[in-house]
């Protein structure tokens, strides 16, 4: 108890004060000292209340961490080498030879064997396993548990962490127990800082007799006379200033935490406490998070000349930084390794293996580069809505997103390459040009990747979440989408007009918008308009739909913020936020049922209990037939349209729906569309808003066909639903058949097909049914 | 009871069949929150089988003897998923059935039997609005000429209007169901 440890401290004092003093000041002294004995007594116990509270209460804040999706591996997973590399590589796995133990891999052509770790996700843990992937062109075509000899069909890998909601102190830590603590960093520990660790008290007077001794010979301070404890105590209880009340303080609290606390939970607190560097902002502390900061592989997995680098650290994370100062580490680590062997912890085979091996710390960039700050902040945004800011930032919640690494890494890289070569091509000064990039699961809606900026390696305005900008002809879909609902009267065959449009608005002003080519094209085909992005013919139809009618259609897709019902509204007079406009295009890559875009699955407790899961929901927000009408137009967009450039970068068979978007002056380059399975969205623009000189096609587009060719999508098929049949219409519109010349095949809402008939079928008949045509 | 196998074998053949049969039951009606959050409490799930194991032994799949139309089989995966939903379900464990069910659907995002068995795990939730939704997905997915499918998605949405009390809309969804 504390006032065992007092009154034993106190008795050496007044011990020591007797030899000195007279007799007659005797009784003075035996009331002076049980005054101080009072007075330390009082103080300790009020020490002793700040250490309970420290110590019992929560005692870090443990940040939220932010999980990427599993990669799920299956027989039929369209997975390459490289992807699986690359995931392993995120995940910290080892390449071996032969894998022997969780955390490692290996390689032999096709055939990767992975000795997972075990994992704790939302429905329960699974254990360690030898995993065999047997990899083909195609992707998985065998796996198999090498353990049970069973075919697998289907295996997560665990997910690798991609980022940490830290407190406003920004302290990170990955909480680790006493067990997780590896012998050999428990010894290295007590070997360089505290030797007699498990014997004092507390406070060590021999210890500190010989850090004097060492430190008078070598003429400065070469040794810290500090226990763990001390130093825990230092770091954990009281303010960084130096001061002999400090030292007093701190060998004081020390006698009381070590009065109230065993050597094994000291041991884990200082493990958990001890500041092992910086990363940016981030402090990074305790052995927990420094194994993956140094090492990217969870401490249990850290061999003895790991641990023994980041015991090294511990004098000074900074001064031994192994990333700056890889020869100060390495002599620092070597030291280690030198007082293990020398107080007979390890042996000497051990420690001169130990002292040969590389140092072995990742890059900066390989553990830094799998951060994604704007995407976590959409992950915090989200979260906000339904827990404390608080209990994300200390709680030790684990947040399963939905993030893709892989398709992260592409987009980033897709971004940065593009915007350079834009640069460079078109002479715009460097650095310019920013971007953002969204890309979303079409029938899920889950968040693959998200680009804030182009560096987006470093938190800063988040133009995914926050740059809300006029959407310009991306708005178009929606007014189509209107028109086509109602196939009494639209549909793509008919014909509207793009002629002159001259508005006087409320605020008194004409508007008279233009074509982007300054012509006038008299009638179109309404597919024809939309693939070519005629403002006027878009304006005419809108009218003929009415504002209200696009308005609610944009609203049914997800537009939250309000809508301006001006008649500028059908050219994009409409400002949204890049994941706005995801969200608006995610209701026609589902065919049209808007989901709410989403970038958590589910989140679990320290202690692994489910505590939420983010299911995924679905609300009719247009007619389907209308919206595979409007992908088959969105499709004739990138076919031979504004996005035809896309070509350059697609393969052939990808078949994909989209739209460019040009804003006044070309402030804003725009390009949204989708695959079958995925929905995604660039902007191209300034942060100071000036003109880039780029359209939808020269800017954005590029950005997004050289992501959409980098990862695997799955082409739209277009076969049609109940209730839409496709019908050969000829260059005017009219009921065709196959041998008509110039005619195209253009699906229709069952009855809304033209009733004129072309003149070639008057003499051969009419052609069959198509469906099944566009497989 | 049938034997797990044969439980297995039938689920395979008429997924959609045996959730609207199950979706029938006991369906009491009762106001439909539209949650955006599962909770699943401090209840911690058992761990799941290991997903290899005896799920391999699943027979190959033959098509039932309907008329004209055979849906594709799904990939192994998938159907490993759909059988452990089903059982999550079964066992009223509806967010971890869902949860299974969302996993095959990353798999297979446009395979409407998918679409149809959560919605199937939402009616017997009561969540008879997102229940009716996610049957129409499964419709606008539908194959024109999946006739079991479809009758089997009007069914449930039938079900779900009923107990929201629209017995007009209940009434039109029959319809439907009786031809699809």
């Amino acid at each position: 108890m504390a006032t065992k440890k007092k009154r034993r401290k106190t008795g050496i004092s007044t011990k020591k004060r007797r030899r000195h003093v007279r007799r007659h000041w005797g009784r003075w002294l035996g009331v002076g000292g049980v005054l101080l004995t009072l007075v330390i007594g009082a103080y300790a116990l009020h020490l002793s209340k700040t250490v309970r509270v420290k110590f019992e209460g929560k005692r870090w804040a443990v940040p939220a961490q932010i999980y990427a999706r599993p990669l799920e591996l299956f027989v039929g997973a369209p997975i390459s080498a490289d992807q699986l590399e690359a995931e392993l590589r995120f995940l910290g796995y080892r390449h071996v030879g032969e894998v022997f133990a969780p955390g490692q891999w290996s390689r032999k052509s096709g055939r990767f064997v992975v000795h997972t770790r075990p994992f704790s996700f939302w429905d329960g843990p699974q254990p360690p396993a030898v995993v065999s992937i047997d990899l083909d062109r195609t992707g998985v075509a065998r796996m198999r548990n090498r353990d049970s000899g069973r075919a697998l069909d289907l295996y997560r890998l665990e997910p690798g962490i991609v980022g940490s909601i830290y407190p406003a102190h920004r302290e990170d830590r990955v909480l680790v127990q006493r067990a997780d603590l590896p012998d050999h960093l428990v010894k290295g520990l007590l070997a360089v800082e505290d030797r007699r660790f498990f014997d004092h008290a507390g406070v060590d007077l021999r210890g500190i007799a010989r850090a004097l001794r060492a430190n008078l010979a070598a003429g400065k301070a070469v040794q810290g006379g500090s226990t763990l404890t001390q130093q825990l105590v230092k770091n954990f209880l009281l303010s960084p200033e130096r001061s002999l009340t400090r030292k007093f303080n701190e060998a004081l609290m020390a006698l009381i935490v070590e009065s109230r606390y065993d050597k094994d939970e000291i041991l884990e607190a200082y493990a958990n406490e001890i500041f092992l560097g910086q990363d940016g902002e981030r402090a990074i502390h305790g052995f927990g998070l420094g194994a993956y900061f140094y090492f990217n592989r969870p401490l249990t997995e850290l061999e003895l000349h790991e641990t023994a680098l980041l015991v090294g650290l511990v004098k000074g994370a900074s001064f031994y930084n192994p990333r700056r100062h890889p020869q100060r580490a390495l002599d620092r680590r070597n030291l280690v390794i030198d007082q293990m062997e020398r107080q007979g912890m390890i042996e000497a085979a051990e420690a001169s293996a130990a002292r040969s091996a590389d140092l072995g710390v990742t890059a900066r960039g390989a553990a830094h580069s799998h951060r994604v700050p704007a995407f976590v902040d959409l992950v915090r945004r989200q979260l906000r809505r339904d827990y404390r800011e608080e209990d994300l930032t200390s709680e030790g919640l684990r947040i399963f997103s939905t993030l893709d690494p892989w398709i992260q890494r592409r987009a980033e890289e897709s971004v940065r390459g593009r915007l350079q070569r834009l640069e460079r091509d078109r002479n715009l000064p460097a650095n310019s040009l920013q971007a953002a990039l969204v890309v979303a699961s079409a029938q899920q809606a889950e968040i693959q990747a998200l680009v804030g900026g182009r560096d987006n390696r470093f938190a800063g305005f988040n133009r995914a979440l926050d740059a809300i900008r006029p959407i310009g002809s991306l708005v178009k879909p929606a007014v189509y989408l209107a028109a086509l609902t109602q196939p009494g009267r639209f549909t793509l065959s008919t014909r509207i007009e793009d002629a002159p449009v001259d508005l006087s608005l409320p605020n008194g002003q004409r508007w008279r918008p233009r074509n982007y080519d300054r012509e006038l094209h008299g009638i179109v085909a309404l597919h024809d308009a939309l693939a070519r992005s005629l403002n006027l013919a878009t304006v005419h139809l809108g009218l003929a739909v009415g504002l209200d009618g696009v308005i609610d259609q944009l609203q049914a897709l997800g537009v939250a913020r309000e809508v301006p019902a001006y008649p500028s509204l059908l050219l994009g007079a409409l400002s949204l936020s890049p994941l706005e406009v995801t969200q608006l295009y995610q209701g026609l890559a589902s065919g049209g049922f808007h989901s709410p875009l989403r970038a958590i699955r589910e989140v679990l407790d320290a202690e692994q209990t489910p505590l939420q899961r983010y299911p995924l929901t679905v609300r009719k927000a247009a007619d389907p037939g209308a919206v595979f009408l409007l992908t088959r137009n969105l499709v004739e967009v990138v076919e031979r349209g504004t996005g035809a450039g896309l070509t350059r970068f697609l393969p052939n068979d990808l078949k994909v729906a989209g739209k460019t978007g040009t804003t006044n002056d070309l402030r804003d380059s725009w390009f949204a569309g989708y695959a079958a399975d995925r929905v995604a969205v660039v902007w191209v623009g300034r942060d100071d808003n000036a003109s880039t000189g780029l359209t939808g096609a020269t800017g954005a587009l590029p950005v997004w066909g050289e992501l959409m060719a980098s990862i695997d999508s799955t082409p739209l098929r277009l076969n049609p639903p109940a209730g839409v049949a496709y019908q050969w219409i000829d260059a005017a519109g009219r009921l065709a058949a196959d041998h008509c010349q110039g005619a195209v095949a253009y699906p229709f809402i069952v009855g809304s097909e033209p009733s004129e008939r072309s003149d070639c079928i008057e003499q051969r008949g009419l052609g069959g049914f198509f469906r099944g045509l566009f497989d | 009871m049938l034997s797990p196998r044969n439980r297995l074998l039938l689920l395979t053949f008429a997924v959609p069949v045996v959730l609207t049969g199950l979706a029938g039951c006991g369906a009491v009606p009762r106001a439909d929150r539209p949650a955006a959050v599962e909770s699943r409490g401090s209840e911690v799930p058992p761990p799941p089988p290991e997903p290899t194991g005896g799920q391999t032994q699943i027979s190959a799949y033959t098509p039932p003897a309907a008329p004209r139309y055979a849906r594709p089989a799904p990939a192994r995966a998938v159907k490993v998923l759909q059988q452990r939903a089903d059982d999550q379900q079964r066992a009223g464990e509806y967010a971890n059935a869902s949860a299974s069910l969302e996993r095959a659907l990353r798999i297979a995002p446009d395979d409407p039997a998918l679409w149809h068995q959560l919605a199937g795990v939402r009616l017997e939730e009561r969540r008879y609005a997102m229940a009716t939704e996610l049957a129409e997905k499964s419709n606008s997915l539908a194959d024109p000429a999946d006739r079991a499918l479809r009758r089997a998605n009007w069914g449930l949405i039938a079900k779900a209007r009923e107990a929201l009390g629209d017995s007009a809309g209940a009434r039109e969804a029959r319809r439907f169901a009786a031809n699809p």
